[in-house]
């Protein structure tokens, strides 16, 4: 250990504390996060996102995150905003994933429907 | 930098207590939980690529949580961790249903191909049961025309020997009583039996229901006499017929005596004309 001097241990402080307030206060606003997040969301809408509950449930809680988001940009909270942005997006992805997941077993359970039906049409 | 780096062990110290004594948020106590059911489903055959990705997301939620504990960094990071295993999931989900669906699709191309294959199968079966009915078709027209050319031919060889007339009750073959016995008599002739031999195979080439044989006198004599006369004339045709091929439950005789002329029974002509044996043919149909 090296002993430091008061003088030494001052200007520790100071520089510490210049860096932790140019992390907090220098944060960018996440403008492109958020519009990408926003985008995602419009593509879970169009994707059938509001038809499917539980990719509804997600794509609800996308937009509160959004909104969230954009309320800490209004307080300056920059840092705190792009981390809910990231909720919001991985929200929205989640919500069209399930969409097209709920799409696609509809799809194959009506294929399967007709095709049992043209069978048993065939046999009689 | 150089003297950033002095205090570092402290703060270290510092941080493992923190993270020592912190519980896993709930967040990344659902993250983990989320990505080890994903990573031991269907998702680790069908979406390895959104699989990995959440398990990125994950180590780093960990991370967060190792530097620096339950913060929002970590909850908001294992938030994200948690969304990305349940999108590997539906993922998943969508490419099974995909793969199913192109199941039926095949499925579907197989069964079209063997019910055009069958309904093929069944116009065909179609063409050659009605090619054969054509031909059966064909086949009987063809003997029914062949029937009657005989017939009409077996008709027409008699006529050369009997008179031979259509009228309402069917065909009648008249032979002249003269031709048939003698006076007085109900024995044939033996002309007679000859010409009957002739009838007898122009009858088997018709398609009859009925034949009945009639015997005539003319009006001289006993009616008495002359109804049995006419009635063993008539039976002993019917026996000659009959021993000739003619099935017996289908042939009966009868004896009429003189009261159907068809001459006048004052000239001799006319009561030679009256003295017949009538065959009538009831038509088949």
């Amino acid at each position: 250990m090296v002993n430091l001097s008061f003088r030494q241990t001052l200007s520790l402080s100071v520089v510490a504390g210049c860096l932790a307030l140019t992390a907090c206060g220098g944060a960018a606003v996440p403008r492109d996060q958020m519009t990408q997040a926003e985008a995602a969301v419009k593509g879970a809408e169009v994707g059938g996102a509001n038809d499917e509950p539980k990719a509804a449930l997600h794509l609800k809680l996308a937009r509160e995150e959004l909104n969230k988001a954009q309320n800490m940009i209004n307080d300056g909270e920059n840092e705190d905003a792009a981390r809910m942005v990231a909720r919001a997006q991985a929200d929205a992805d989640l919500a069209l994933a399930l969409a097209k997941q709920a799409r696609a077993r509809k799809d194959t359970a009506e294929a399967k429907e007709q095709i049992d039906q043209i069978k048993e049409n065939i046999i009689k | 930098m150089i003297r950033l780096s002095l205090p570092l062990p402290a703060v270290s110290l510092f941080l493992a207590v923190g993270c020592g004594t912190a519980l896993p948020p709930p967040e990344l106590v659902q993250a983990r939980s989320t990505y080890d059911r994903a990573s031991h489903g269907p998702a680790q055959e069908l979406a390895p690529a959104e699989l990995d990705t959440a398990k990125q997301a994950l180590a780093r939620a960990e991370a967060a949580f190792e530097d620096d504990g339950a913060g929002s960094r970590s909850r908001d990071l294992a938030y994200i961790a948690d969304r990305k295993a349940l999108l590997a999931e539906a993922q998943a989900g969508v490419v099974q249903a995909e793969r199913e669906r192109q199941a039926t699709d095949k499925d579907f191309r197989k069964t079209q191909i063997s019910s055009l294959a069958k309904t093929k199968e069944q116009l065909e079966e179609e063409r050659r049961a009605s090619e054969q009915g054509k031909k059966e078709l064909e086949a009987e027209r063809k003997a029914r025309a062949e029937a009657e050319k005989k017939a009409a031919a077996a008709m027409a060889s008699l006529a050369e020997i009997a008179k031979v007339k259509e009228e309402s009750r069917g065909v009648v073959i008249t032979l002249s009583g003269a031709v048939l016995f003698a006076t007085g008599k109900y024995e044939l002739l033996p002309i007679a039996a000859q010409k009957l031999d002739e009838v007898a195979k122009a009858l088997k080439d018709q398609g009859f229901k009925n034949i009945i044989v009639e015997g005539h006198t003319d009006s001289r004599g006993n009616a008495s006499a002359n109804d049995v006369l006419s009635q063993r004339r008539a039976e002993s045709v019917r026996t000659h017929l009959v021993s000739r091929g003619i099935p017996s439950d289908k042939i009966q005789a009868k004896g009429l005596g003189s009261v159907r002329p068809v001459a006048d029974n004052a000239t001799a002509e006319g009561r030679a004309n009256n003295r017949r044996v009538e065959i009538v043919v009831e038509p088949d149909k």
